[in-house]
């Protein structure tokens, strides 16, 4: 919301290393190749971008249409003097490393140790890339669109036991774990859940919300 | 960024704690402690790895996640409506700045229209919670001071603020009370009678405070000069709210980028340029005054009117409405079993929580749940400033530290 001059001065300056600027109501995005991003980041500082308020990755694996690589990493920023704010953003295929820009922003620390950890992006040149806040001995990344949402088996009279995301799946027909309203017609019991797909394919070649 | 140690030199050999102090009269090794997670002056559990130097702190690391609840991946799954249940449950303390933050995230999706009345409320309620978790954040910090005594009177105060929220939301935590639109109900009556007896009371309460506190010995040899956060590392860090304010950048985001109406409120933001625990304290309590003064003109300025959005295809409609429109039944239906359906597109808008900057990054991919949410909660971000300010410093001074610059771990681990 807050873009002016000192926005538009860092969009022409990152233009060379190929950023596009969108608008979306969250404020201005300036797109980046994601080799650029360290360059960027400290373009971003010496424009006077000296506040990181977020780090944050989206995993676009079950976004209608997408295509192109399968996460975003943003960067979030903001000029205390100024009062303008945009935010960097960048895309990486999975398992590909993002440099890190705690030289930068030290503020970063977290902030990437967080996207490590929720979704797998790693980053290099970072001093203490461990998780953040899951456990040591959880397997996976939890934000991503393919990791089961994770309730707990109920177990019912007679020793039957129901996993409530393959119990829900079957009751709509439909796969576990995904986003987007897909209830209000049941189609009969299904008692296997289907697998997520875990390629990293453009999106568009499944439909949506089956795997 | 290396952080300067303040009053000695070390010599760094490679190996982490292992670290020689070569200020002393002989050699000596850091000694590795652990804090926590149960400790009551962490607030919550939080974990600090800390090494030390004689009694001098040489590097901390807060490890967190033990009350990692999974709220993104969670509301990734419900409703926008839906959303408000678990919004508010992150950080405790200032429930209703995180239920604004998102109704104004999701409003900003959907394009919905708040009426003035629900606008005020809201200000009105954000600001009374921002003064119970101020009381919270007053007495309890005080208090890992050993001065016992204050924390009986700010929680006696802030029991009042709970029970004027109660009789508006119903409960006493976790509110969930704003709504994508409006407000779930209007203010009850009596409500506004009883909240300007709060407010017309509290004034002489804070000085009741200031007495107890303000001019002690202890407390002032406690924090002046302790946990110093110049400007330049608050910025780096990414601190923000009034700890950012303590140390002299007078960045809040109702002033810098108003919401809800804030434009209109006649306030100032306190800042203190001496960057310590002190300053932390105080600037918080100079931000009773100015809230004390937003509650006032909004309750001032409160008319009759609707309370939420009549867009029907984002609000429920009226309980009378369904008994003689066939077209009200059809929109409940829908709204119950569906929710609405914002464009594709992402939203943030940036609000000022009791912590810092607070907002709900969302992204819509045209369904009725969110696609992505994003929280970005300002006790994480502020966490980290904590090194900054320990270092250096005495171990004993650290509890002052940790409760100056007030992580909520509700908020921390998410």
């Amino acid at each position: 919301m807050r873009a002016g001059a000192k926005v538009a001065a860092l969009a022409d300056a990152l233009a060379p290393l190929g950023a596009v600027r969108e608008e979306q109501l969250a404020g201005a995005f300036l797109v980046l190749p994601a080799a650029a991003i360290h360059e960027a980041a400290a373009s971003a500082r010496a424009h006077g971008f000296d506040l990181l308020l977020d780090v944050y990755a989206i995993d676009w694996l079950a976004y209608p249409e997408h295509r192109g690589p399968r996460f975003s990493v943003s960067y979030h920023v903001h000029a205390v003097a100024a009062n303008e704010r945009c935010t960097l953003r960048v895309h990486v295929h999975d398992g590909d490393p993002l440099r890190s820009v705690t030289d930068v922003w030290p503020a970063a620390g977290f902030m990437e140790r967080e996207v490590y950890d929720l979704f797998g992006v790693p980053f290099e040149g970072h001093p203490d890339l461990r998780k953040l806040v899951t456990p040591e001995d959880l397997d996976g990344h939890p934000l991503r669109k393919d990791f089961p949402l994770g309730e707990s088996p109920t177990l019912f009279n007679g020793g039957r036991f129901l996993d409530p995301a393959t119990f829900r799946a079957g009751m709509i027909g439909a796969s576990r774990g995904r986003t987007g309203w897909i209830g209000g017609a049941r189609k009969g019991v299904v008692s296997a859940a289907p697998e997520p797909d875990p390629t990293d394919a453009p999106r568009g070649a499944a439909p949506r919300g089956d795997a | 960024m290396k952080l300067e140690r303040k009053g000695y030199a070390v010599e760094e050999t490679g190996r982490p704690g292992l670290e020689r102090s070569t200020t002393g009269e002989f050699e000596t090794k850091h000694m590795r402690i652990n804090v926590g997670p149960q400790h009551p002056s962490t607030h919550g559990v939080l974990r600090l790895v800390v090494d030390l130097d004689g009694e001098r702190i040489a590097r901390l690391t807060p490890q967190i996640g033990y009350l990692h609840t999974g709220f993104e991946k969670t509301m990734e799954h419900r409703t926008y409506q839906q959303v408000v249940t678990y919004s508010n449950r992150m950080d405790y303390a200032h429930s209703m700045g995180h239920d604004l933050a998102y109704v104004l995230a999701a409003e900003q999706l959907v394009g919905a229209k708040v009426p003035e009345r629900a606008q005020r409320v809201r200000v009105l309620l954000t600001e009374l919670n921002r003064m119970a978790s101020h009381l919270l954040f007053l007495g309890t910090g005080i208090l890992d001071m050993g001065a016992l005594t204050l924390f009986f009177y700010t929680m006696r105060e802030r029991e009042e603020i709970l029970t004027l929220l109660e009789m508006v939301t119903g409960v006493r935590m976790n509110y969930g009370y704003f709504r994508v639109g409006g407000l779930a109900s209007d203010l009850p009556d009596g409500f506004e009678a009883r909240c300007r007896a709060f407010l017309d009371g509290f004034p002489k309460m804070l000085d009741q405070y200031a007495t107890m506190f303000a001019k002690n010995d202890i407390f002032l040899n406690r924090t002046r000069g302790i946990g110093v956060i110049p400007p330049d590392v608050a910025v780096a860090y990414g601190l923000t709210g009034p700890s950012l304010r303590a140390s002299g950048v007078a960045l809040d985001q109702r002033k810098a980028a108003p919401y809800s109406g804030y434009e209109d409120y006649d306030f100032e933001v306190p800042t203190s340029d001496a960057g310590d625990a002190y300053a932390r304290i105080m600037v918080r309590f100079a931000e009773f005054e100015q809230s004390l003064r937003i509650c006032r003109q909004a309750l001032d300025r409160l008319e009759p009117g609707p309370i939420k959005d009549p867009d029907r295809r984002i609000s429920l409609p009226p309980r009378h409405e369904l008994e003689t429109s066939m077209e009200a039944v059809i929109f409940h239906f829908k709204l119950v079993t569906e929710g609405f359906h914002p464009p594709r597109g992402e939203a943030y808008v940036a609000t000022e929580s009791a912590r810092g900057e607070l907002g709900y990054h969302l992204v819509s991919d045209g369904g009725s749940m969110p696609y992505r949410v994003k929280v970005r909660v300002p006790s994480l971000v502020n966490l980290q400033s904590l090194e900054a300010a320990c270092v250096g410093g005495l171990f004993a001074d650290m509890v002052v530290n940790i409760a100056t610059i007030d992580p909520v771990m509700g908020d921390v681990d998410k």
